[in-house]
Order: structure tokens, then sequence, then C-alpha cells
């Protein structure tokens, strides 16, 4: 093996530490997009109570509270794929960065001893290597769809959310409260919203 | 690289030292692996760290074809013993592994599947290395608490891991011990701090007397022979251990 190909294996063990650093911060933040949305998911039962108190004053909102619950519990389904994808990443990455160490020091045997077994052993141990990369590639942009998936999920609770203000303003004497439930909702979704934006500009995604 | 040192031969039977590497980086600690041949098949005894894995393949290599060694002895669990195996295996995924039952299920950590590993009973057993006969001689709490020699009858030769071990200084590159007085002063501070038990020190003493034994090689350091073997049993014997300070 060449110093240029160490070198390069120096550089493909770093970019998986990397990558395993931006996959960590990825799963903290689906942690907390996965809390939040349990969070919706009992503010919208309260909204429902809270309409159904207001009667009549307040149907349109009553069916946009449902709406909005079988919005949090779809965006935890779709959160809890998503950590089911962050845990496939993990796991190969991990292969990733012990295959690295492993065929650095095949290569450092290869080099002192080439008319051994060493390099075949390393080439087999390489193409392995690449089809661990490519698996990792594969659940790279599984990731990336279902975080647009959930993306457009979001962009749906905003719409629901941003209508349950206006229809807090029909509510007659429950206008005050219902406002005050409809604000809490839009703004927990734009927390959501702003976490997905985030996520999907992890450098993870966008490259290196 | 490492160099290779042939200690003990006749015909195929053979004990080869691997050992002293000037390029090893300082923080790791310096080691010797061992190469028993017999009759074409090779065992590897306490292969040694993964980071010092392509220094001892080549060594290796040079005297025996890794693909066809079929067994390794790890005398016990340490990384320094035996964190190479997984890269080891990737030449004969067949090769199997003796350690001490004790370890059976730790050291999978470094590699290797349920069918690689071979438990040594507490009391040891007999390998046979293409009708070699090599005892394991139980070495437990020293210092690992499932620990364990290895004796070699026809040659005369007992590995003994990290008993006998010295941290010697890097001037110091003599294969066997030269000196034995001024040698066991770089074993002392060792052996007082990583070995555990007295009473384990006893009876390892009282049992490697009984046996013939030309030269007694550590895993750390140079090798005893001759008069030098007793010498260091009675040193052993009489050396309070587990001590954390002094
Ligand atoms: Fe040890
Ligand atoms: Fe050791």
């Amino acid at each position: 093996m060449t110093t240029t190909a160490v070198a390069t294996s120096t550089r493909k063990a770093s970019r998986a530490g990397v990558d395993l650093l931006r996959i960590v911060r990825i799963n903290e933040e689906i942690k907390r997009v996965v809390s939040v949305s349990f969070k919706i998911n009992i503010m919208a039962l309260n909204a429902i109570f809270l309409a159904k108190r207001a009667g009549t004053a307040a149907l349109g909102f009553g069916v946009l509270s449902n709406e909005l619950r079988v919005f949090s519990q779809d965006l935890r389904n779709c959160m809890e794929s998503l950590t089911g994808l962050i845990h496939g990443c993990v796991g190969e990455v991990s292969i990733v960065l012990q295959d690295i160490r492993f065929t650095r020091l095949l290569s450092e045997a290869a080099l002192v001893s080439p008319n051994s077994a060493a390099p075949a052993i390393l080439a087999q141990r390489e193409a392995e290597n690449e089809m661990h990369a490519g698996k990792l590639a594969s659940l790279r942009n599984q990731l990336k769809r279902a975080l647009e998936d959930a993306f457009q999920m979001v962009e749906l609770g905003g719409v629901l959310a941003k209508s349950a203000k206006i229809e807090a303003a029909y509510g007659q004497s429950f206008a005050v409260p219902l406002a005050q439930v409809s604000g809490e909702f839009d703004g927990i979704v734009e927390e959501i919203r702003t976490s997905l934006e985030s996520l999907r500009r992890s450098a993870f995604f966008t490259g290196y | 690289m490492k160099i290779t040192e042939t200690i003990f031969q006749d015909g195929t039977h053979k004990w080869v030292a691997i050992v002293r590497d000037p390029d090893k980086p300082n923080f790791l600690i310096d080691t010797n692996e061992y190469l028993v041949t017999h009759g074409g098949a090779g065992m590897l005894i306490d292969p040694g760290g993964a980071e010092i894995f392509p220094a001892v393949f080549s060594a290796l290599s040079s005297e025996f074809d890794p693909s066809a060694l079929s067994a390794i002895f790890a005398s016990h669990q340490d990384p320094d013993i035996c964190s190479s195996l997984a890269l080891w295996l990737e030449f004969n995924p067949q090769m199997r592994c003796y350690v001490s039952w004790l370890w059976n299920s730790f050291i999978p950590h470094f590699g290797g599947t349920a069918e690689t590993f071979i438990s040594i009973p507490d009391e040891g057993m007999d390998i046979s290395l293409a009708g070699l006969t090599l005892r394991t001689v139980p070495a437990h709490y020293l210092h690992s608490s499932g620990n364990f020699n290895l004796y070699d009858k026809v040659a005369k030769v007992l590995f003994s891991g990290d008993v006998g071990a010295a941290l010697l200084p890097a001037d110091q590159s003599d294969l066997f011990v030269e000196n034995f007085d001024k040698h066991i002063r770089h074993a002392e501070g060792f052996h007082r701090r990583w070995m555990g038990s007295n009473e384990a020190k006893r009876r390892w003493c009282e049992r490697v007397s009984q046996l013939d034994i030309d030269m007694l090689c550590p895993q750390h350091g140079a090798i005893y022979r001759g008069a030098d073997v007793q010498r260091f049993i009675s040193w052993f014997d009489d050396l309070q251990v587990g001590v954390v300070k002094g």
C-alpha cells in the first residue's frame, strides 16, 4: 500500500467518525421532535374537550383539533421510522469504522509482506468495505426521503394550526381560550418545522 | 517490523520468538509473540494487539504461512494478548482459539464466532499440535483470574505469559536475560503491582518447579534460560505481590 492509500484510509476513517457524530446529533433532534409531537397529542385532546364545551360556537375548531390529533400520531409514526433508519445508519457507520481500522492494519501487513496472503485478504476486505459503504449510502437516501415526508406532513400541520387560529376567532365567549390553544399549536408546529429544517440541512445529507 | 528468533528447533518442531519492533510507538507496551510449529502445523501464542498486527504478521510470514496457522493460544483476555484475533481469523476462519473458560464470552468482542473458541478448564488441558502435546498450565490470578501458561515437555519450554515479564528500557533489547540481578529490577514493580495473589503465586511456583524447563518465555521482556529459570522461580516465590504502593 502506498502512502497515498494510507492517507485515503485515514481520510475515510475521519469521515466515518464525522458521520457518526452527525448521526448522533440527528438522532438527538429526532428524539426532541418525538417528545414535542407527543405534547401535541395531549394538547389536541384538551382542545377537543374545550371545543366540546364550546359546543356549536366551536364546531370548526373541534374538527381541526381532531385533525391535529391525527397529525401528531402520524408524525410520531413517521419519527419512529426515522429512528429505525438512524439506528441502521449507526450500525453501518460503526462497521465501516471498524473495517477502516482493519483495512489499514491489513494494508500495512500487505505492504511489508507483499508475497504473503495479505494482499488477497486485503482485496476481499476492501470489497466488503464497498458493500457496507453502499448500504450506508442507501440508508442515507432512505433517511433523506423519510425526512422530506416528515417535512411535508409538518407543512400540513402548519396549515391546520393556522386554520384553528382563524376558527378560534369565531368561538364567541370561548374565543380567548381557543385562540390561546391554537396559538400554542402553531408555536409547536413551528418548533417541529425548525427542527426538521435543521435536520434537512445536516451535512450528513448535504455532503462533505 | 519485528524480528524472529528460533529459540528451539528439532526437525519440524520449532519455537520461534517474535520480538522487538524498533518502529513500535512508545505508547504501546512491547510484547513477545511465539510461534510453535510441528509437522507442518502452527500455533501462535498470545498473538498481540491489533495495532502491532502488521509487524507480527510480516515477521511470522517470513517463517510460516499465516493461513496455515491452525490455532491461537491466548493466555488471558488482555488487549495486548489478543485484540488482533479478528485479523488473524481473516487468514484462516477455521482457526481455533484456546482460552480459559472464564473469557470465552469476553474475547469474542475482539472477533471470532462461537466455533472459534475452545475453553480451557481451570485445571488445564493438553493441546495437540500435529501429534505434539502442549500442556496448558494453570497460572490463575497471575495476573488474570483465568490465566494459563503453556508447557512443551519435548522442547522444555514454558511460555509463562505475564509471569516473568519485565518492562525493559529501550536500550535493553537482549532476547535472553544476560544478567539476572540487573534484569530482575525491571520485573519487580510489574510483578508486585500486576500479580494479585500471594497464594496463587505460591501454588504456581510449586507447580512449575516440578517441570523440566530450559527456557521460561514471558510475554514481555527477555527470556530466562538455564539456571536463570530456577532463579526466577525462587525470586518470585520470595516476592510479596498484590502491593499497590512501594
Ligand atoms: Fe496481561
Ligand atoms: Fe501482558
